[in-house]
């Protein structure tokens, strides 16, 4: 994912020499696109989202040191189910 | 242009839904398809959804975006994350439907298939949603506090600990009939059980990828997870048919009660990553993919309602369960209508994740909408069943007996032709030796799904296949529900006993958690072996029960909305609660009041308790009971239901008394006296 960051980063900053610009944007659509389809799948199901989290803490913790993908997920199941309140009928 | 679109569209709707109803209402004599009814069901939900939540948004409720959410509030990206509204919608609808609206209405369509369609449509619009949109809003205005919370808040100390001992009855109740509708369901039937106990072995597998070898990678475990349940599905009619294998996995009646208790109280005592939370991910795809399918193939098919639109038995003199259409089908049908449970769920983990206060209307009225969808179908599935078909699998043994041959008889002999080939042909069909009192509505609602799945995708051949992936389907959010459910009353009972002795309330400490899980397991446990050797079917009795303990929820969760209205100054429109609570107290109070006190021993707990007790004094039997023994074990049960079913009578009436007086002294005031989070958040007040 950071990989995917850094793809958009240049290609919003180099400008855009026309060739270049044609070939990257359909890429990146196709990125975005299929990244915001995993997202959604992910919380229709409740599925813990690392990537979300990590795009938070960047956002809004920068510098902060943050989970490991393996201990957020463990800490999300935790408290999704560990005390989870009651199951409808 | 939006507008114009708007003025041609809604009389389109409207006259659709009309034209539908006319279809339902005129038919007589013929078969109707089922698609009027799912279309008629479809426009009351789009025109309600437009018009009355609307008018509930912005006049009653007065919805506000410039107020900060507690997503918002607190955003963490982990528990509060405000959330797109269509995800959050699908998110909510997952956790609202569980086995309740598709057990309900398959029992009640033994009145017909119109009283069960009137009552989800009236209730929803003018309950269910108003219920789960305002108990919502009150949460979401409240920090996200749970319903025990709410109701502490607004209605007194005394009332939020009363509420909180009601959720754990209802609670016990809900998970013994749930156990008890997958007892029904794989008695007898080893292809059933095989793919029911395979999801054991494959949650763990799934629970250790995620854990150790793939950590959080949760999509790719359920992945793998899919495609081993649906191998072990198609191989479990194999194992079924084999001469060693298959005997192993044919068990009665009380041995999968005895089984189904020992994974309860195992499965609730692992750690959540190694079973619950994998079996919750499994369970979710397939219930989501399951409703989905089943809405297409219906309109697909088009499969013609058998069903009369109503039998002789809104009497209720009806095998599935007694007592007349008042007040009994608005407790037999509850998720679907209304349901107290959802209350829970309302003021749980949503109100976190809400983005802006105006998604509440979707999320909260449109989400038990969908919900109410889900039962409309289900009530279809039993309909488009041949009618004998249905009351074979449904009515007690003690009233059609044992034998295809008794069965066909007796059910002829109702009105409802069939013969004992039929029955035997049925049971071929979907691979099992039996279907005859198979009640619980799950194997009814199987048996529908297969015949309307096997005619789009399979034919015939595949119609076994089709009946196991729907009791699978069923088994597996049910067994969820064990699991979770004896892990919440495991802590609310701990919770109790730690203000009795303090060390039995720590939750980190291991002789208190068996305890706590030991008594909770014990508590569902016997409800439900009481269930299964019932001579009188079981469902009967506890599905009642379970129905005036969760509309009493519901009637709790209205009442408390009611005065969260009146708190807020808003009583002019406090009708809009107060109308949907006076109809669950009537309804609830009277067949609660009914199933304690009637004089006919198939309705009231204590009329047969008595005819059993008396009997056995004189030293006779009464069928089905075989030693005096058992006669004495059902009259015990019967006084001990009465006293349960007495309790949640008490308890709505006391919740009544509180909410009166609040209200009473919430008019007198000039002010709004709720305790909701001011508009401004703390930090913004100060810049202000």
């Amino acid at each position: 994912m950071k990989a995917l960051e850094l793809v958009r980063l240049t290609a919003d900053q180099s400008g855009a020499t026309s060739t270049e610009a044609d070939i990257r944007v359909p890429k990146r659509v196709v990125f975005e696109r299929m990244r915001g389809i995993r997202q959604i799948c992910r919380q229709l199901f409740g599925i813990p989202d690392y990537e979300r989290y990590l795009a938070h803490a960047a956002a809004h913790h920068p510098g902060a040191p943050v989970l490991s993908r393996r201990d957020f997920c463990a800490q999300a199941i935790e408290r999704k189910y560990g005390n989870s309140g009651p199951r409808c009928c | 242009m939006n507008k114009v679109a708007s003025i041609l569209l809604w009389p389109v709707i409207a006259i659709v839904g009309a034209f539908s109803f006319a279809a339902l209402a005129l038919g007589r004599g013929e078969n109707v398809s089922a698609v009027w009814l799912v279309t008629a069901a479809l426009c009351v939900y789009l025109i309600a959804y437009r018009f009355y939540s609307k008018f509930i948004a912005e006049k009653v409720l007065r919805l506000d975006d410039t107020r900060q959410t507690p997503a918002e509030r607190h955003n963490d990206g982990m528990d509060y994350v405000p959330t797109n509204r269509w995800v959050l919608f699908g998110h909510h609808f997952a956790a609202i439907a569980g086995a309740g609206p598709l057990v309900g209405p398959v029992l009640a369509a033994q009145m017909g298939f119109l009283p069960g369609t009137l009552w989800i449509l009236a209730g929803v619009v003018v309950a269910g949603a108003v219920q789960d949109f305002i108990v919502l809003f009150a949460s979401v205005r409240r920090d996200g506090k749970s319903l025990g919370e709410m109701i502490k808040m607004e209605l007194g100390p005394t009332a939020g600990s009363i509420a909180l001992v009601g959720v754990l009855a209802i609670m016990i109740i809900i998970l013994a009939v749930l156990s008890l509708i997958v007892v029904k369901a794989l008695t007898g039937s080893p292809w059933g059980l095989f793919t029911i106990a395979a999801t054991i072995p494959i949650a763990l597998i799934m629970g250790v990828y995620m854990r150790f070898i793939r950590p959080g990678r949760v999509g790719e475990a359920s992945v793998i997870g899919v495609a081993l349940l649906m191998t072990a599905l198609i191989y479990g009619r194999a194992v079924a048919g084999d001469p060693t294998w298959g005997p192993m996995f044919t068990l009665d009646g009380p041995q999968l009660a005895w089984a189904l208790i020992l994974y309860g109280a195992v499965a609730s005592s692992l750690p959540v990553w190694l079973m619950l939370a994998p079996r919750d991910y499994l369970s979710t795809f397939l219930k989501i993919g399951t409703i989905v399918a089943l809405a297409i193939g219906i309109y697909y098919v088009a499969p013609p309602l058998l069903m009369p639109a109503t039998t002789r038995f809104i009497d209720g003199t009806g095998p599935v369960f007694s007592g007349a259409l008042f007040p009994f089908l608005f407790i037999t049908i509850a998720c679907g209508s209304v349901s107290g449970f959802h209350a829970l769920i309302s003021s749980g983990t949503t109100p976190k994740m809400i983005e802006k206060e105006t998604h509440m209307r979707l999320i909260g009225f449109g989400g038990m909408l969908m919900e109410s969808f889900v039962a409309i179908m289900a009530l279809t599935a039993a309909c488009v069943l041949d009618p004998g078909i249905y009351f074979a699998m449904n009515s007690p043994s003690a009233a059609i007996g044992t034998t295809a041959a008794n069965a066909a008889q007796v059910i002829s002999s109702w009105g409802f032709t069939i013969t004992p080939e039929m029955i035997n042909q049925t049971a071929a069909d979907i691979g099992e030796n039996s279907i005859l009192s198979r009640a619980g509505g799950a194997p009814t609602l199987a048996v529908g799904m297969a015949k309307i799945l096997a005619q789009a995708l399979g034919g015939k051949t595949m119609e076994a296949f089709w009946y196991h992936f729907a009791i699978l389907f069923e088994a597996l959010f049910i067994l969820t529900a064990v699991d979770a459910g004896t892990r919440v009353g495991r802590f609310m009972i701990q919770d109790m006993l730690g203000h009795v002795y303090k060390p039995l309330g720590n939750t980190e400490f291991l002789p208190a958690n068996f305890v706590g899980t030991g008594l909770c397991v014990a508590l569902w446990g016997y409800f439900l072996y009481q269930g299964v050797i019932d001579p009188l079917g079981g469902i009967n009795t506890l599905w009642q029960l379970f129905g005036v303990g969760n509309q009493m929820l519901a009637g709790i969760a209205l009442l408390l909305c009611t005065s969260v209205l009146v708190k807020m100054k808003r009583e002019r429109y406090v009708w809009v609660t107060l109308v949907p609570t006076a109809w669950l107290l009537i309804t609830t109070l009277t067949a609660g009041v009914e199933k304690i006190f009637h004089s006919d021993p198939r309705i009231g707990f204590v009329a047969l308790a008595r005819k059993f007790s008396e009997a056995a004094a004189e030293g006779k039997l009464l069928a089905p009971a075989k030693s005096i023994e058992e006669m004495q074990r059902v009259a015990f049960n019967n006084y001990l239901d009465a006293v349960v079913c007495g309790f949640f009578v008490l308890l709505v009436l006391a919740m009544c008394v509180f909410a009166a007086k609040i209200c009473l002294q919430a008019l007198k005031q000039a002010n709004p006296t709720t305790h909701e989070i001011p508009p401004l958040a703390p930090a913004q007040g100060v810049m202000a």
